[in-house]
């Protein structure tokens, strides 16, 4: 254990705060749940590329700058504290480009990870469907095949970005007789395909940021398949856990949170109750460990190592940190916390963040099923309903 | 910028974890807890492992390794619930003796032959010292009355920081112990480990352990390189190893049901440990008092590009 940054990576971070300092919008953007918001939230995808910032971890020919992940972690803690947005195609570079990259073929390689670190293809999740949510193995869309395509026909729900993404991915049963697990393909489409209809639906705060899709007879080309046929299942657990693990929720956002609940915090210390005092104590500890914790699994990674059942824990762990942040600052906030807007104008970002903080327990996996995988297969315990 | 546990620190802790829980069981605590809680044989093979000195120089016959290597071995002291004092003479002790520059005793301390007993302010006993003996819940711990004058604050973080690392390790065992349990206690026709209930208790407790360790191996570096802000990152570690285990703790004795209740199951060694370690070189209370004047007071920098502040 060495805990002093070398003077490259002092010198990385200083180029990070400079360009952010200079490229990060000085107001925050709209919300990326709707069309003005995702339309900004794009264009600040591109200028982002436009530093050569889209993904830094991949390699150059991919679009990324190949740097390792204590430099993606500097450029994570330098994007928060710049203040930057919530990045437009996180479903992609987080999620679907890590697995691109285990499972996809080369030319799958140089046809989607390029345009993805430049923000010129924006990518959903297509998981869930109405009877597959938390119990994903459930998942009944069908891709049937037909010469050198697949026929998609069936409903995915819940699709993040899906109201105005480019493309999406997501699971199909390609084998009609499989049970659960089995038989199920891993699928990128293109969203624009005929035979789709996109449904947006209105999230709690009333704006559309995810969407149903409706597929009706889609043909997609069978080199569009991640993996081979029937390998979805252990191609989608690889997302998982990048969507739970280390990449999708970087410890800076939260340190970052805590550092404007500490703020918060100072401006409504007289009428605070003792509670909350502790609460944003408890903020930062929490958003620290967090971060150690990171910076632990970033050196085991680059030691060889792999992200296994903790990637559960840490799901847990963020998304509980989330909310109970928000719901702190809410508290603080008191008869303000309602407004949309402050007296100033300024937007309520505490009442954005509290309402999607409440999404957090539940997507990527709710924390129930999380705690079940954790007691499973880190703990041992029988599966549900064993004798 | 490496938070790696290398190799050589995950063997020893290994090493020392099968050492103790070949020699050092529940049987072995019940042994103790019935003809006397010392037992110079068990001290003798902690001896003869080296890690009395562990973090004693290599001039002075020890093996002069750092805080983080204590911490994980002090961890692996809190798992086996061991009862000789082996942190407070060796991880604590030893590495203030050394920050004083008083090197005489250390020869001593890392054959075996002397034990240090730690008076300090923040404590109204002093453990296996001289004095009025002082009756523990624990019945592996030997305090006695004593008039502690000594406010050294490199002691009392020394002290925090390898309580921390125990009160870790004791979470761990107390986890494995309720884990076991549950599945192997069969009520409604299935391991009581089946029910979600039981499980979603236990992977909370597991999210608090796996949470609270990164922060006691960073407070043992930042204490270790004697960085400005260690006292915080100490703080931080004895406040998230203090609820871990005592989440587990409660935890644990609540999923073993009436049997957790009984002197007859073991947890109440680890249990009891636990209470004792949460409240000894500082309350939680203390500790996030730290805290709180470093994160609200504003004489520490946060922030994403704080992390290691």
């Amino acid at each position: 254990m060495h805990l002093e940054y070398t003077p490259e990576q002092h010198a990385f971070r200083a180029e990070v705060r400079a360009w952010m300092e200079a490229h990060v919008p000085k107001e925050p953007l709209v919300t990326l749940e709707c069309r003005e918001g995702y339309d900004q939230h794009v264009e600040w995808e591109r200028t982002l590329a436009s530093g050569n910032w889209g993904m830094v971890t991949w390699p150059e020919a991919y679009g990324g700058r190949g740097l390792d992940l204590i430099e993606w972690l500097i450029f994570e803690e330098e994007y928060f504290r710049a203040g930057g947005p919530n990045r437009a195609n996180q479903n992609g570079i987080f999620l679907l480009g890590p697995t691109i990259m285990e499972f996809g073929t080369e030319e799958q390689k140089k046809r989607f990870l390029t345009p993805m670190a430049k923000g010129e293809v924006i990518w959903a999740q297509a998981w869930s469907e109405p009877g597959a949510g938390s119990d994903m193995a459930a998942i009944s869309s069908k891709a049937v095949r037909d010469g050198d395509h697949y026929v998609i026909t069936g409903q995915k729900t819940w699709s993040s970005r899906a109201a105005f993404a480019d493309w999406g991915f997501g699971m199909f049963r390609t084998d009609p007789d499989s049970k659960r697990h089995k038989g199920l393909t891993f699928i990128l489409f293109d969203i624009n395909s005929p035979g789709i209809t996109r449904r947006p639906i209105r999230q709690l705060h009333g704006d559309t940021g995810f969407a149903e899709l409706f597929f009706d007879e889609v043909r997609v080309p069978v080199e569009n398949c991640l993996a081979g046929e029937g390998e979805g299942w252990n191609v989608a657990m690889a997302t998982a856990g990048f969507e739970r693990g280390l990449m999708l929720r970087s410890p800076g956002r939260f340190q970052a949170t805590a550092k404007r609940l500490v703020d918060l915090y100072r401006k409504h210390e007289a009428e605070a109750a003792p509670a909350a005092r502790e609460a944003v104590l408890q903020a930062w500890m929490s958003a620290q460990a967090y971060a150690y914790n990171t910076y632990a699994v970033a050196a085991k990674i680059m030691a060889g190592g792999k992200i296994g059942a903790e990637a559960s824990l840490n799901k847990i762990f963020w998304s509980e940190l989330d909310r109970s942040m928000h719901r702190t600052a809410m508290q603080l906030l008191g008869a303000h916390a309602e407004l949309k807007r402050f007296d100033d104008g300024a937007v309520n970002q505490w009442l954005e963040g509290y309402i999607f903080s409440l999404s957090g327990p539940i997507y990527a996996g709710s924390n129930e099923v999380q705690r079940n995988i954790t007691a499973e297969r880190m703990l041992g315990l029988p599966r549900v309903g064993a004798g | 910028m490496d938070m790696l546990l290398t190799e050589d620190q995950l063997a020893l802790a290994e090493t020392v974890r099968d050492y103790l829980a070949g020699t050092h069981g529940p049987e072995v605590l019940r042994r103790l807890d019935a003809e006397g809680n010392r037992d110079p044989a068990i001290w003798q093979g902690l001896v003869d492992m080296g890690l009395t000195g562990l973090l004693v120089p290599e001039a002075q016959g020890g093996l002069g390794m750092g805080l983080v290597d204590a911490a994980l071995i002090a961890a692996e002291c809190g798992r086996a619930c061991l009862a000789e004092p082996l942190v407070d003479t060796a991880f604590v002790g030893v590495p203030w003796l050394l920050a004083q520059g008083k090197l005489d005793q250390l020869p001593d301390v890392a054959a075996g032959r002397v034990t240090l007993p730690l008076a300090h302010a923040i404590n109204p006993w002093v453990a296996d010292g001289e004095g009025v003996a002082l009756k523990s819940v624990d019945p592996m711990r030997n305090l006695s009355a004593s008039a502690n004058d000594n406010a050294d604050p490199h002691l009392l973080n020394l002290g925090a920081l390898m309580s921390a690392a125990q009160l870790v390790g004791l979470a761990d065992a107390m986890l494995h112990l309720a884990v076991e349990y549950a599945k192997i206690r069969t009520q409604f026709g299935q391991p009581i480990g089946a029910f979600q209930a039981i499980k979603h208790q236990l992977a909370t407790c597991a999210v608090a352990i796996e949470f609270a360790k990164p922060v006691v191996w960073q407070a043992a570096q930042a204490l270790q390189d004697r960085r400005a802000s260690a006292a915080v990152h100490v703080s931080h570690a004895k406040v998230a190893a203090t609820d871990a285990a005592m989440l587990t703790a409660e935890t644990a004795i609540q999923v073993h049901g009436a049997m957790g209740y009984t002197y007859e199951v073991d947890l109440h060694f680890w249990m009891k440990r636990s209470w004792a370690l949460s409240g000894a070189w500082g309350t939680r209370a203390f500790h996030l008092k730290r805290v709180d004047a470093a994160v609200l007071g504003g004489t520490l920098a946060i922030g994403p590009e704080h992390t290691f502040a």
